[in-house]
């Protein structure tokens, strides 16, 4: 399956398993703009999935009270760039409900899908990477995918997850992933990185597309530089797996940290900040973020703006020579 | 796990965009099944026909030039059973209650308005930090609250606690939620008159205003959805009306078939902002045909008609899956909150005229009185006793212990994150070196 497929059979899990479940936000009835619903509205009805109008807020809004009422609610926003007119409804409603109604209430049904990130031509407003803005938000998890196999298990755990979740899906990887997944239903659980591959040398930590960025990254290391990296999936940015991260950089001594989302206020500052304090003396040099700029998110300046396997490979040979 | 790509060459470069534009893909032929639209026929299409074919509207030509003039001289006619008097107008409207239950109105009504004069004057004095009073809107409270089933959700904005009040809340929770003491069901985490109850199917208010609009759609769909039989209703200000979130959930109501009431309580004010500076149009009520939602203004300081409307909207949203609009006319007597002093912006003559000539409880007392249903015995007697309840509850509310400090950390998410119990532990630690300097006394160990 390529990954909206993936996604697709995500949900039709979820549909056929939960009777409660239902899928909705803009153009979702269709199949939808990225066609990750496709077929779900004749196999389970048009009061399962189906269109809302075109208002995030709503969207949001409605998915929390259908949540709060017992089912389960997954709502589609069409682009992660569109994601803000709900911030609101995410950041003061969904993720305090729990917390401020002292457990007399919760939203933990509530998944919301959103496609995220760069796509070759998406400028400034289909190809925003969001992530930073929700991980300085208690109350919520954010999970990103890099691949079909991973986005079914991560997003399917997101769904039976008793927390308000957000799923970021990278949209170049839509069609372009294609890997086995299984028909069945099967989950990968949240807040756990993933060790890719390990080395002793390098600690590269990334999310989403950017995971096949600095696997290739690694690879040109070990070919030009003979640096043996380890490389992670953060997978969840929160909450995040401090864990796997500073046990890895206890072992090299040297982390990268590369994302999409401009550089100021990225994830990759709390990632850095953390590691600095809990694996100060074992650093042998500066932590690295490799990001993109501090700028909206360009259209024909896109080869130039993102961090890639050039910026990565540069930050990397000066941290080994550091 | 290998992952192939189909654009494999996509990585040869600096990850640059292979052939395939992944954008908003429309293709023509891809749409999903036609939405059936009750009042939309399927058009014929003929060159001969000169009747409009728009998707968007069901409408016919019109030749003239005009524009239609909002009606606002005279709006809405607000509908009402009683005159200020408290007298039946007309005797087909009467909803023929028994005495109980139009005594327990009047009982819910009276006792809120105890407990709002002594929580009030307890913010005063520094007891509770901040307090919001229900006065001259406990009509709008009872007479909903009553005309719905015990168990239809109800999501409020934060001047509804007479609904609480008739669905018998006790007074002990109320005041534990506004003293965030330990036997605060809420667990201490939120300002005053923050209230929620699970057991009587009333969702825990929050501050931002509006959010739960769309919120209870949700909830209403839900409730179709489960064949529940329930009805939503969703409480707020004319204030809240203007925000994005209220307009998002009328046109989710309308287009997604919900059974939800939207009781919205028209004060006149928020905060500061009289209606004048709130909207131009003729209030809320008008809004709602706009999204095609059956609507009606009534008389919020009449405890009947607002029962009536909101029995006759229960009724039919079950029955019929579709919202109704309830805007309910009344005047906040009181203050916004304890933060306010609402002289600044208005005359006292004005608040004096709702408090003597138009009070919700004033008028239901002449309707008892005048029915025989009550007495001036019975009126100094049930004040006396009121008063004696709430004043033990609050007496009882003050000497209470607040919750444990653990409590700060726990329900972020359902279960704590290794890295939030660091956090806690790290309080723990501090506590113990520093515990001196904070009030570990009124806390529970």
């Amino acid at each position: 399956m390529n990954l909206f497929q993936a996604v697709t059979s995500a949900l039709d899990n979820s549909l056929a398993t939960d009777p409660t479940a239902v899928i909705f936000g803009e153009d979702v009835a269709f199949g939808g703009v990225f066609r990750c619903t496709v077929g779900l509205r004749d196999k389970y009805g048009k009061d399962r999935v189906f269109n809302t109008p075109l208002c995030e807020q709503g969207i949001v809004g409605f998915g929390i009270g259908i949540a709060v009422a017992g089912a389960t609610a997954i709502a589609e926003i069409q682009f992660a760039d569109y994601i803000f007119p709900a911030f609101d409804q995410i950041v003061n409603e969904a993720a305090k409900y729990r917390y401020r109604s002292g457990d007399l209430f919760n939203c933990g049904r509530l998944t919301i899908r959103a496609p995220w990130g760069c796509v070759g031509h998406g400028a400034l407003y289909h190809s925003q990477c969001p992530e930073a803005f929700f991980a300085h938000c208690p109350g919520i998890k954010v999970v990103i995918p890099r691949s079909p196999f991973q986005a079914k298990g991560l997003l399917l755990s997101c769904i039976q997850d008793k927390n308000p979740c957000i799923f970021f899906e990278p949209k170049i990887l839509y069609r372009a992933a294609v890997e086995q997944v299984p028909v069945e239903p099967y989950n990968i659980p949240l807040s756990q990185a993933e060790v890719l591959q390990e080395g002793s040398d390098v600690t590269l930590v990334a999310w989403g597309t950017q995971v096949h960025v600095i696997r290739e990254v690694a690879s040109m290391a070990r070919e030009k530089l003979g640096v043996s990296c380890e490389v992670i999936d953060l997978r969840t940015i929160i909450p995040w797996d401090v864990d796997t991260v500073c046990k890895s950089v206890v072992k090299t001594g040297r982390l990268l940290i590369s994302h999409e989302a401009p550089l100021t206020g990225g994830f990759a500052s709390e990632i850095s900040s953390t590691v600095q304090e809990e694996c100060f003396l074992n650093l042998e040099a500066p932590i690295s973020r490799v990001c993109g700029y501090d700028t909206p998110f360009p259209h024909i300046f896109e080869p130039f703006y993102i961090p890639d396997k050039w910026k990565c490979y540069d930050a990397l040979r000066k941290m080994i020579n550091y | 796990m290998a992952v192939a790509f189909s654009a494999a060459r996509m990585w040869r470069r600096s990850r640059g965009l292979g052939p395939a534009a992944l954008l908003l893909l429309r293709r023509p032929g891809t749409r999903g099944v036609t939405t059936s639209h009750p009042c939309r026929q399927q058009q014929q299409f003929s060159s001969l026909d000169d009747k409009p074919q728009f998707p968007g509207a069901s409408a016919e030509f019109v030749d003239k030039l005009d524009f239609i003039q909002p009606n606002v001289i005279s709006g809405i006619p607000i509908y009402r059973v009683m005159d200020r008097q408290g007298q039946i107008i007309n005797p087909s409207e009467d909803p023929h209650l028994p005495q109980e239950e139009v005594l327990k109105f009047y009982r819910s009504m009276t006792l809120l308005n105890t407990m709002d004069r002594i929580l009030y004057e307890s913010q005063r004095q520094g007891r509770i930090s901040f307090y919001m009073t229900n006065y001259g809107e406990e009509g709008t409270h009872v007479g909903s609250a009553a005309a719905l089933d015990s168990t239809d959700l109800v999501f409020g904005q934060y001047r509804e606690a007479g609904v609480l009040m008739y669905r018998e809340y006790p007074l002990e929770l109320f005041m534990a939620q506004c003293y965030g003491n330990m036997s605060d069901p809420g667990k201490g985490r939120q300002m005053p008159v923050h209230y929620g109850c699970k057991e009587r199917h009333f969702v825990t208010i929050s501050s931002p205003l509006a959010t739960q609009i769309p919120q209870a759609v949700g909830a209403a769909y839900a409730a179709k959805r489960a064949n529940a039989n329930q009805v939503v209703i969703c409480y707020f200000g004319e204030g809240a009306a203007s925000e994005g979130d209220a307009h998002a959930g009328f046109n989710f109501a309308a287009t997604l078939e919900c059974p939800i009431i939207f009781f919205c309580r028209n004060n006149g004010y928020a905060i500061s902002t009289p209606t004048s500076e709130q909207y131009r149009g003729d209030g809320i009520a008008a809004r709602g045909p706009g999204y095609g939602i059956m609507s009606i203004r009534v008389d919020g300081n009449d405890v009947f008609a607002v029962y009536n409307a909101t029995k006759e909207a229960r009724r039919r949203a079950v029955a019929e899956n579709q919202p109704f609009l309830i805007e309910a006319m009344t005047y906040r007597i009181g203050h916004h909150s304890t933060s306010d002093d609402s002289s600044a912006y208005r005359s006292v003559d004005e608040v004096n005229y709702w408090d003597k000539q138009d009070h919700p409880i004033s008028r239901l007392r002449h309707h008892l009185l005048s029915r025989g249903w009550w007495d001036e015995e019975q009126e100094r007697a049930w004040r006396k006793q009121s008063r004696k309840k709430v004043m033990e509850a609050f007496e009882q509310a003050e000497r209470k212990l607040k919750p444990n400090p653990n409590l700060l950390f726990s329900d972020v998410y359902q279960e704590m994150p290794a890295r939030l119990r660091k956090q806690q532990e790290a309080l723990a630690r501090h506590l113990q070196a520093y515990g001196e300097h904070y009030p570990l006394d009124h806390f529970d160990k």
